[in-house]
């Protein structure tokens, strides 16, 4: 691996931690304030494609392993994996893949504003509501012997938050996209 | 960025790390055999016990899993639903006991000592060269250094934007966050490399 992307995945992962320290952002729309962290997942793999963004993820997790309290509200060490909500934190390393390999494919320089975000919405809706949803309720239904499909239903109603994330993130993507860009090409 | 662990001494702390985490592990599985609330119950008690005698002030061992508790209480309302009381009780004891163990493991040990028990971890991946084990506590360094730095410039260009009679907003505030942040990267990456930091 090449200094350069080291250095992009460290910077990514201090901005995931960033944007979890943040007070939450009112947005318009829906009523309770977000939290930026889960933002951050589907960003790095947006910004950065797959496998950068996948470690960048992957780095924050190590942090929270050896102690450090780098999610949202201060939260953090070995305990957090024995809450039955940890499949959403494990679910943010094939959320920011899906993220991102589907960005590589989709979005593409000689497409229009509309496209490109467009591409980039989709991707975020796949990898960080599709993916991190799926590891979540599957960690509900270990942990906590739920049924699935109520879990299912159950968590849609924080799905209308992660839209406007998911949405949040299209833009912001391709504003980095158009000015300084940093997802591998695919042809 | 200040770290969970706790200052003190006593023989967790003299435990190696790859032990305690193994301890913990061993711990999840053991609890999940037991299906009356009796073992779990003791399990609580004892892993409460170590955590509260850690020497941490109470109100701060409290807080640190407050927020955790009370997701581990709203999901078991929600499975009463579903499963009989009996079995969420042993949920509720099970995860509780695993909770205060995990947090106690995380209070003994310094951020030093589980980098290196990482690093070990990673040494058979680098043998089939997934990954540079050295890379990875490069990595850690970086992060703890720039988050101060993220967040201040967060609040220069949350200024900017109150200065200039903007609005507030995410999509305005995080795309230069992240311009800014990310442009540095070169100029990192020809630092380290001309220190030779991570070797050739």
């Amino acid at each position: 691996m090449k200094t350069r992307d080291l250095v992009l995945i460290a910077l990514f992962a201090a901005i995931i931690v960033a944007l979890g320290l943040l007070p939450p952002i009112a947005v318009p729309l829906i009523p309770v304030p977000i939290t930026a962290q889960s933002l951050g997942v589907m960003l790095a793999g947006a910004i950065l494609g797959a496998k950068r963004g996948t470690l960048a993820v992957a780095l924050v997790i190590l942090l929270v392993i050896v102690g450090l309290p780098v999610l949202s509200g201060g939260r953090g060490g070995l305990a957090v994996f024995a809450g039955p909500t940890v499949g959403y934190l494990i679910g943010w390393l094939p959320g920011a893949f899906l993220t991102g390999f589907i960005s590589e494919r989709f979005v593409k320089d000689e497409q229009s504003a509309f496209a490109q975000i467009s591409g980039f919405f989709i991707a975020a809706v796949a990898g960080g509501i599709g993916a991190v949803y799926l590891c979540g309720i599957i960690g509900l239904v270990i942990m906590k012997g739920l049924p699935f499909f109520a879990t299912l239903v159950g968590s849609l109603t924080f799905v209308p938050g992660d839209l406007v994330k998911a949405a949040i993130v299209a833009l912001a993507a391709r504003a980095v996209q158009v000015g300084y860009p940093l997802l591998p090409v695919r042809r | 960025m200040k770290s969970l662990y706790v200052e003190g001494s006593g023989l967790l702390y003299r435990l190696p790390v790859g032990l305690k985490l193994g301890g913990l592990m061993a711990l999840g599985i053991g609890l999940f055999l037991f299906s009356m609330p009796f073992v779990p119950g003791i399990a609580v008690a004892l892993g409460g016990a170590l955590y509260f005698s850690l020497g941490l002030p109470f109100g701060e061992a409290v807080s640190r899993l407050r927020s955790l508790f009370l997701t581990i209480l709203f999901i078991s309302a929600f499975s009463l639903l579903f499963t009989p009381p009996m079995e969420v009780l042993v949920q509720v004891l099970r995860l509780t006991a695993l909770m205060l163990f995990a947090a106690t493991v995380t209070a003994t040990t310094t951020v030093a000592a589980f980098m290196e028990g990482v690093t070990a971890a990673a040494r058979p991946l680098e043998r089939i060269g997934l990954v540079k084990a050295d890379d990875m506590g490069l990595a850690f360094g970086l992060v703890v250094r720039f988050v101060p730095e993220i967040l201040s410039r967060y609040e220069a260009i949350r200024e900017a934007h109150v200065a200039r009679g903007l609005k507030v907003r995410p999509v305005t505030l995080i795309t230069p966050l992240i311009i800014l942040t990310l442009k540095e990267a070169d100029q990192i990456a020809a630092a380290i490399d001309a220190r030779g930091l991570r070797g050739h």
